[in-house]
């Protein structure tokens, strides 16, 4: 099992009130799964998302991933936790402006303390699956959106994640852009076995995964 | 990863070049005055440090109790300085020195040159070391004399002029000497500075008052012995000033003096010697003030605080742009001191360009600088170890301090919301904090500034109760009796409609180009009471040259044979003798048995001393057995410079082996407010960069708020706002500040101006027009700065601001 959440909840305070944003949740994660959650707006989808992705706290329950209990884990060791097996997609790609198509996919092996050497030849390797190689000196903004979210896609894979979380990885794409890395995740789960949790609102980006899990106000239907 | 660092900062800063620009310039500036300015503090306070035995060097004051209160007195009589040696313990070493300039002949050139007329001691004393020639004893006789580098450069065109024999004018005879040891040069930070010692036997006033204790005319600097504290000594010395000054301590209590604190009219003081520069006696009691040097470093600690809180602000405010990096690399699993020495990297890489940069520009305008500020300081004063260190720490805490606060805010961020670009920045709280102060000290500035300028220029065209603009001074340097001089010149110059009137007297008013400044005092009694008054030895058309006013009776005149028992004196000293009711009919015995003295005539008070202080009783007498010093011509208004050349002339005709070296008197008197000027100068150029930076920093911020406030500008332009009151609420946030900032600033100013002016007898009023100018500068600067770029704010189309969100 690589991940489980028991009796999840997230609240805000307002106005003397709690507001719950996640209620309730219970989830079990195998390795290899294919999730997508779905749901209307403010349902929760990416607070759940960020929760499983230790972005965010949450204020009751337990999360245990690989055995370990993330809520009792100080930053520190979380984020070694997520940087080794977690990587993430977002809807608005997130890659830094400031850096090349090469340079953004290197960065996360920096926070991981990899060697040069070995760093160079991760990233030559991720340039010609994703068959980017012709524009590893570019920058970000002179791309298109798909081929930026492929870098992004590209740089979650780098370091070898045990799962993706992708936050509504196709919401600023075309169709056709959207078929494409669709079709990379559906890939990269069947032949690498990489655990992948999507948030989508399409029923057509749903049917790609393995499980739907649906929720509204916070809570699992 | 480091080198990654670097990119992601090289590719930031050039991608906000203007804050980059703007941060690196003002940081720059800053580094590059406060270094300057450091170094003019560092060499001020390094005065004397030299010294080897500078803990136990001291200088001899007397501190007298008089009916108007005690007096400081820092002039000694001849016998003094042996005498305390046998009679008092505890003595190592002990000097006397008097300063007179020496005109030094060398075949057949005659050199004026600064003599110092010393004892052997004070060899022993000071550490002016000897290059050549033998160190212990630099005379062995007392026909020897010791001569600087330079000055044995002057003499001889060579620095090696031992064993040669020159001439001096002692009193009126030349006596040849041999130059026994060259010195080294005397260092610039030192507070006494001669070209030439001689054996302090030979002054033409020694024989005289071998055993005087009534006249006094040197300072005497003594080393204690080993182990010896200055008040043991000081303590030890009462017997010895009750046995040696009896009589004045008796007219001291006849007189309804009041002891000081341990019962005694007259108590022998010490003041350490590195003290010397700093001292100050002008109220009576010593005051040591390092103002000027701590005033220094205090604006360069201001200037620096300025740019420093330009970065904090610009950089957290630019943090605001990288949220999503920020959240990105948290992400991608940056912890926090990852982030932090991410962003503490570009600030030092930014701080590490403005001081290369800075020492650079300050190595640029050190020559400029010197000359403007009066300067010796150089950055070779600054090169120890310790100074370099402090340098360098300094640097250190400022770099850790100011890029390390917004690095630790942004690296605190909470990753989701740095990704969805969401930052809450507080109430601005550090932000504003950090401007108020900004405008505070750029208001402190201001009005130092104002009050700086005001005072300087009230010095300058305060009517002195002479005539400044038209009388030239010159210094009588040659060989000639000084009578004769002055009389010369009369002739010479006379017949030219220019030349009104030439007269002399035996001091300057104000400096002249000599250099030299001193005075003379005397005291005699005066119907059972001790008076005092400064005293000046004129020749005739003395009042008409300098246009002072006559009140009563006549001046010197040579139609009356009996003038030179007759004096002239101030109103000042119509006071000091309270012979207020008929001033002409008072006649003054100075010994029992002496004449009396008449006088003759009463003039109107003017500033003869220095203009800080006030104006002292003083005595006019017109003695040939005493010398001129100072000629005195006063000409036409109408083409002054052409008769100060005709003066010239003349004066070379005269004196033709002598420097011609005067000067027009208001110059004289500018220079003795140099270091008015000097601080005048400094505190002006540190407000108007302090204002230039608050301004850089103000503008930048007013770039980032109104790109903080787009969509709300946008909102309220939809719902109907104009453009002015638009402008109006943006620029209101800033001018509170600036208004806070004068309610802190304004008492501060007043409160340390009030404390300056104290030390100067005729200031300027402290008007409130000062703080109100001050105030309304500070604020009419902002609002320029900040204006321009709100208007265009408000002026923008709403629909492209709410685009945005």
């Amino acid at each position: 099992m690589l991940l489980q959440l028991r009796n999840i909840f997230k609240w805000v305070q307002q106005g003397g009130q709690r507001i719950f944003l996640l209620k309730d949740i219970n989830l079990e994660v195998q390795e290899g799964e294919f999730i997508s959650i779905m749901g209307p707006s403010g349902s929760g989808k990416s607070t759940l998302l960020n929760v499983i992705g230790m972005l965010d706290t949450f204020d009751e329950g337990e999360y245990d991933f690989l055995s370990e209990s993330v809520h009792t884990l100080k930053e520190k060791y979380r984020s070694n936790l997520y940087k080794e097996y977690i990587g993430f997609v977002f809807q608005s790609y997130h890659l830094l402006d400031d850096l090349t198509v090469e340079e953004n996919l290197e960065m996360p092996l920096l926070y991981k303390k990899i060697k040069s050497s070995e760093r160079k030849a991760l990233v030559a390797d991720m340039l010609d699956r994703f068959s980017i190689v012709g524009k590893k000196d570019l920058f970000p903004t002179q791309l298109s959106g798909g081929q930026q979210q492929l870098v992004g896609v590209a740089r979650a894979l780098i370091g070898k994640p045990k799962l993706i979380l992708a936050d509504e990885p196709t919401g600023n794409l075309n169709s056709q852009q959207s078929e494409e890395i669709m079709q990379l995740f559906k890939k990269l789960n069947k032949e690498e076995g990489v655990t992948i949790i999507q948030v989508t609102h399409s029923e057509k980006n749903a049917a790609y995964g393995s499980r739907i899990i649906n929720l509204l106000d916070g809570r699992k239907i | 990863m480091f080198k990654n660092y670097i990119k992601i900062a090289w590719r930031n800063l050039f991608k906000n070049r203007v804050f980059t620009a703007a941060n690196i310039v003002g940081l720059t500036l800053a580094f590059a005055v406060a270094l300057l300015l450091t170094m003019t503090a560092l060499f001020e306070l390094s005065y004397d440090q030299f010294h080897v035995n500078k803990a136990s060097v001291y200088q001899v004051y007397y501190s007298n109790q008089t009916p108007k209160g005690s007096d400081i007195s820092t002039a000694n009589p001849v016998p003094l300085a042996p005498t305390l040696k046998a009679e008092v313990p505890g003595v190592k070493h002990i000097a006397r020195a008097l300063s007179e300039n020496a005109l030094v002949s060398y075949g057949d050139n005659d050199f004026n040159l600064d003599g110092e007329f010393v004892d052997a001691d004070y060899f022993s004393i000071f550490s002016f070391p000897t290059l050549i020639g033998n160190t212990n004893y630099p005379f062995p006789d007392q026909n020897s004399v010791s001569l600087t580098e330079e000055a044995s450069k002057k003499l001889f065109g060579t620095t090696d002029g031992i064993g040669k024999t020159v001439r001096i004018l002692i009193g009126k005879e030349e006596k040849p000497f041999t130059v026994s040891s060259i010195l080294k040069n005397i260092p610039d930070n030192s507070s006494v500075s001669f070209d030439i010692a001689i054996p302090f036997e030979n002054h033409w006033d020694y024989k005289e008052y071998t055993d005087d204790w009534d006249s006094q005319n040197h300072p005497v600097y003594l080393q204690l012995a080993d182990g010896v504290s200055k008040s043991q000594f000081e303590e030890s010395t009462v017997a010895f000033t009750l046995l040696h000054k009896e009589e004045q301590m008796n007219n001291m209590k006849r007189d309804g003096a009041q002891p000081d604190v341990n019962g005694n009219y007259s108590q022998l003081n010490l003041l350490p010697y590195t003290d010397k520069r700093f001292a100050n006696f002008n109220s009576g009691a010593l005051q040591i003030k390092r103002t000027f040097p701590y005033m220094i470093l205090g604006i360069a600690f201001l200037i620096i605080f300025i740019a420093c809180a330009n970065f904090v602000n610009m950089n957290i405010a630019l943090g605001e742009k990288r949220l999503k990096e920020i959240g990105m690399r948290k992400t991608l699993g940056a912890v926090k001191g990852q982030l932090f020495g991410q962003f503490w990297l570009e600030s030092l890489l930014v701080f590490g360009i403005a001081i290369v940069l800075a020492i650079l520009l300050s190595n640029l305008l050190i020559g400029p600088y010197k000359t403007l500020f009066n300067t010796n300081a150089t950055f070779a004063n600054l090169m120890t170890p310790v100074i370099l260190g402090i340098f360098l720490m300094g640097i250190f805490l400022v770099t850790l301090i100011t890029g390390g606060y917004p690095a630790l805010l942004l690296s605190k961020l909470n990753t989701l919301k740095a990704l969805k670009g969401k930052w809450e920045l507080g109430k601005n709280g550090v932000r504003n904090a950090l401007i108020v102060v900004q405008f505070v000290i750029a208001i402190v500035l201001i009005t130092g500034t104002l009050v700086f300028q005001g005072q300087l220029q009230f010095m300058r065209s305060k009517n002195l109760g002479f005539n400044k603009e038209q009388v030239v001074s010159i210094p009588l340097n040659g060989k000639k009796d000084s009578y004769r001089v002055v009389e010369l010149m009369r002739n010479e110059l006379n017949g030219n409609s220019n030349i009104l009137s030439v007269t002399g007297s035996d001091n300057n008013l104000g400096r002249g180009k000599d250099g030299s400044m001193s005075t003379s005092k005397f005291g005699f009694e005066h119907k059972g009471r001790v008076v005092n008054s400064n005293v000046l030895n004129v020749d005739y058309d003395y009042a008409k040259t300098l246009d002072i006013q006559l009140l009563e009776g006549r001046m010197f005149s040579r139609e009356y044979s009996a003038d030179s028992l007759s004096m002239v004196i101030n109103e000042a000293m119509v006071k000091e003798l309270n012979e207020e009711d008929n001033p002409l009919s008072t006649r003054i015995y100075f010994d029992e048995d002496s004449v009396a003295y008449n006088v003759i005539g009463v003039l109107k008070d003017y500033n003869h001393q220095d203009i800080s202080k006030s104006i002292e009783p003083l005595t006019f007498f017109l003695d040939k057995n005493y010398d001129l010093y100072y000629a005195y011509v006063k000409v036409a208004p109408a083409d002054m410079a052409n008769s100060f050349d005709t003066i010239k002339s003349a004066w070379q005709k005269v004196e033709p082996n002598a420097e011609f070296l005067g000067s027009f008197l208001d110059e004289n008197i500018d220079r003795t407010f140099r270091r008015e000027k000097s601080m005048a100068t400094i505190i002006t150029a540190g407000s108007i960069l302090g204002i230039v930076l608050s301004c850089i920093g103000l503008f930048a911020m007013s770039l980032l708020v109104v790109a903080q406030r787009t969509k709300e500008i946008g909102v309220r332009k939809v719902i109907g706002a104009s453009t002015s009151s638009i402008t109006i609420l943006l620029t209101k946030d800033f001018l509170k500040l600036v208004g806070i900032a004068f309610v802190i600033g304004a008492p501060i100013a007043w409160y340390a101006l009030d404390k300056w002016l104290q030390d100067y007898a005729f200031r300027v009023p402290l008007s409130i027009w000062f703080f109100v100018g001050a105030g309304l500068l500070a604020a009419l600067i902002a609002l320029l700065t900040v204006g321009a770029r709100t208007m265009k704010a408000a002026a923008a189309n709403p629909v492209k601001s709410l685009r945005t969100e």
